[in-house]
């Protein structure tokens, strides 16, 4: 039945979790053109059927003009599943743009495809182009504040309570919880903080000097702890 | 006649309410409830930047100069809640942007919304999406059906463009008293009245126009 792959298609799409990519079903969606390919060969056929009984393409209306609208619907349809597959899948390749930054982690990666991967690295320098141009950091995180090792470590609350339901997507969404750096708006300008790896001694804030030994706790500034969160070197703690 | 402590509030609200801090949140909230783009705050934005690094510059003098720590960390707090809104309102407008790419860059009416580096971002944006649909799945269907704007070249408008739903249901509230039309003009013209500080949800398209005008705000 025509149709039915490109529903298949859509369908696959949607049975994997909102906001999260499954590996790119490249089989069906071959499978889908070939089949808008076979559609349009038909059409062809039958026009070309039509002409030669000398009757106008346009306006006759006998079984083979249907049988070419039905073809050509057919195709549009297919036309309309591949594209929303693919559109859907760039969303949310651009959503871990936001998020995540550029270094994606090698478990997202497989599920990209090469073309997908380009337009990952097209966009986040347009993200960039436009942060250079209007003067503004809008906190896209970069390169340097993304340590998987380490943040593997952490639980941070706020995300914790939303994707605490799968080993999986808590790798997933240990990856977002960095990149959600200044998405709320700013409570208190000092945090509690507990220092979990190593950071040299003797290092200077801005107010005070503290000695960071292991499994200490401060009360720091949030700019000041900022970076160190970010690193995984130390844990916000909530309540 | 109002009394003194009336007209002294009312002083402070007008001049609160003119403040940028003031406009920069009435701005970011409008643009975070609206489904469509609004348009651009550009002096705005301009001035906000220039009070960021003005406010910077003190702290660091602050700083310098030994003042107490707490003044300067409620400097810090405050600096830090405006550049929050800043940042939140041009990150809101680019997410808009590129969940409706083909269609800001289709009108004039659209393309005026934007700021100058935003026409460029939405440029770029729907050409590198344009790239990926072409090579990703239009080069391999057959001739007629190739364009990424229309389903086929026999569509007469380009039907594969996704716009923003205007018809969504918005929380909002009236700043002055003025009657707003229910429906489309030329349509039975039903109006209703909207006093000052009335709570509405009603559809976004009614109140498009007042919202624009500055009449009404989203919350």
């Amino acid at each position: 039945m025509y149709g039915r792959k490109g529903y298949q298609l859509v369908k696959d799409f949607a049975s994997g979790e909102k906001g999260q990519l499954k590996p790119f079903n490249s089989k069906l969606f071959d499978e889908t053109i070939e089949e808008c390919n076979q559609n349009q060969r038909l059409i062809q056929f039958l026009m070309r059927k039509m002409e030669q009984e000398g009757l106008d393409v346009q306006n006759n209306r006998n079984a083979d003009y249907y049988g070419a609208l039905v073809h050509h619907l057919s195709l549009i349809r297919n036309k309309r599943c591949l594209m929303a597959y693919v559109h859907n899948r760039a969303d949310i390749v651009r959503d871990l743009g936001w998020r995540v930054g550029l270094e994606l982690p090698p478990e997202i990666q497989e599920k990209l495809t090469t073309l997908e991967k380009e337009y990952f690295k097209n966009h986040s320098a347009a993200i960039k182009s436009y942060m250079g141009k209007a003067g503004i950091d809008l906190n896209v995180v970069s390169k340097h504040s993304f340590h998987p090792q380490r943040i593997l470590n952490f639980l941070f609350t706020w995300w914790a309570v939303l994707y605490y339901y799968n080993t999986r997507v808590i790798n997933y969404s240990v990856v977002f919880a960095v990149g959600l750096k200044d998405m709320v708006p700013p409570k208190d300008p000092y945090i509690k903080v507990r220092v979990v790896g190593d950071i040299d001694d003797g290092i200077v804030m801005s107010d005070k000097t503290t000695n960071f030994a292991r499994h200490s706790m401060h009360f720091l500034k949030r700019t000041d702890a900022e970076p160190y969160i970010a690193r995984g070197q130390m844990e916000e703690l909530t309540g | 006649m109002a009394s003194s402590s009336d007209m002294g509030s009312a002083d402070f609200e007008s001049l609160s309410s003119t403040s940028d801090v003031e406009l920069l949140k009435r701005a970011w909230r409008n643009e975070k409830a609206a489904p469509e783009i609004l348009p651009y705050e550009g002096d705005l934005v301009e001035r906000a930047k220039g009070q960021i690094e003005l406010v910077e510059e003190n702290i660091e003098a602050y700083v310098e100069n030994g003042i107490d720590p707490l003044v300067v960390s409620l400097y810090q707090m405050d600096l830090d809640r405006t550049q929050f809104l800043l940042r939140s309102y041009l990150r809101v407008r680019l997410l808009k942007i590129e969940k409706f790419m083909f269609h800001s860059l289709k009108s004039e009416e659209a393309e005026s919304r934007l700021s100058e580096q935003e026409i460029v971002f939405a440029r770029r944006c729907a050409d590198d999406l344009a790239k990926h649909f072409e090579e990703s799945v239009l080069r391999k269907l057959p001739e007629n059906y190739q364009s990424v704007l229309k389903q086929s070249l026999i569509s007469e408008v380009d039907d594969m463009v996704p716009e923003p739903h205007l018809d969504t249901f918005v929380a909002c509230r009236s700043k002055s008293h003025f009657t707003l039309n229910l429906y489309e003009e030329g349509e039975s013209t039903q109006t209703e009245e909207m006093y000052r500080g009335d709570l509405y949800f009603i559809r976004y398209k009614i109140v498009k126009g007042a919202i624009e005008s500055g009449k009404m705000d989203l919350i």
